[in-house]
């Protein structure tokens, strides 16, 4: 890549102000003293101001009262029961609690079968236990039973309720 | 004196209703012009942009402070307009007549920006280019353009780095060059 190709990839983050100290002076000290550089710069910047006029041009101003009408319309409406038993749902069965209830319910199901098998007096020495470790935002939970072997290794995400949809949105494009 | 942000929101959290009406005055035509911008549609954005303030008073409770409100609005705003934009059947820029009490009247005396006609041909083309964009390329180039965001909000907004950011603003740009090289 020449060193103009490259000044002009940088073009932009320069001009939106992302680009300091010395990379931000390489960018100007080379557009200062370059015919084609500049004529990027000249380019890039009547693309930004027509851009900004398109869209703001585009907007009409709102009226406030009737657009906080609707959303109060919509906050008062009684919604559907579907509606919001999918929203207690999401509310109560959340992430990490269900990350709980599941190891906590397997638990009791193993307790349960070695008192089946085992009753009242028998052996004692048949347990199983859970652990959380957290790291890098992930979680897990561990159940063994050491009488039949068995390790079952439970792992979460705790998606916290502000980020809600972005992992979505993410995921629905590439990079660029 | 004036309430911020954040305690708007926490007057919000604990039911009052006159403070989440407040935040929505603040914030209800930078998000419409947002979701505009995306959405391409007058109707469709204000429909997605009242949407967007109902889910945020449903929310509300569960937003921590962890970013500012102006971020968490705008990634609800994105997102409902992703999704609706999968759904939307109306064609970009579509004026309805019975939309007009919903606007405040244009000012007459304002000078058109595009008042000659190579000017008004590039802003025709320019929309064109706008509406040819992927909704990623839009959100990025939109979000900067109208709000002057960091790339660091706008990485918060879309959950991806600063790098994809600027990745995509340079695509984006690049392709808006390309459709409209014979006007700039
Ligand atoms: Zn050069």
């Amino acid at each position: 890549m020449s060193p103009c190709e490259t000044i002009q990839e940088s073009l932009g983050p320069w001009l939106d102000g992302e680009l300091r100290g010395a990379d931000g002076e390489a960018v100007r000290s080379h557009v200062a003293s370059c015919a084609d550089c500049a004529a990027a710069r000249g380019r890039l910047e009547k693309l930004q101001l027509t851009l900004g006029t398109v869209l703001s041009t585009e907007a009409p101003q709102l009226k406030f009262a009737p657009f906080w009408r609707e959303v109060e319309r919509r906050i008062e409406a009684k919604r559907p029961w579907h509606e919001q038993l999918i929203e207690w749902c999401q509310s109560t069965l959340s992430a990490p609690r269900l990350a709980w209830a599941v190891p906590a319910a397997i638990m009791l199901v193993l307790g349960l079968l070695s008192f089946a098998k085992w009753p009242v007096g028998g052996q004692a020495d048949n347990y199983a236990s859970v652990e959380s470790i957290d790291a890098h935002g992930r979680n897990v939970a561990l159940l063994r039973d050491d009488k039949t072997k068995t390790t079952i290794i439970w792992l979460y995400q705790n998606p916290e309720g502000e980020n809600e949809n972005v992992e979505e949105a993410a995921k629905s494009g590439p990079a660029f | 004196m004036e309430l911020s942000d954040w305690q708007l929101v926490e007057k919000s959290q604990a039911g009052d209703a006159d403070a989440f009406q407040e935040l929505v005055s603040r914030y209800h035509q930078k998000v419409f012009m947002v979701i505009l911008g995306l959405m391409r549609n007058r109707e469709d954005a204000l429909e997605v942009a009242q949407e967007t303030f109902f889910r945020a008073f449903r929310k509300i409770k569960s937003f921590q402070g962890g970013s500012s409100f102006y971020t968490w609005i705008y990634r609800i705003a994105v997102n409902n307009s992703i999704d609706a934009q999968r759904k939307q059947k109306r064609n970009p820029l579509d004026f309805h007549e019975s939309m007009d009490g919903l606007f405040e009247a244009r000012n007459e005396v304002a000078k058109d920006p595009f008042a000659d006609v190579q000017d008004r041909e590039l802003r025709e083309n320019m929309s064109k280019a706008i509406n040819e964009l992927t909704p990623e390329h839009k959100a990025v180039i939109v979000l900067r353009t109208i709000e002057g965001m960091s790339y660091k909000d706008i990485g918060e907004i879309l959950g991806c780095s600063e790098g994809t950011v600027m990745s995509r603003l340079h695509y984006a740009r690049k392709k808006l060059q390309d459709k409209l090289s014979a006007f700039l």
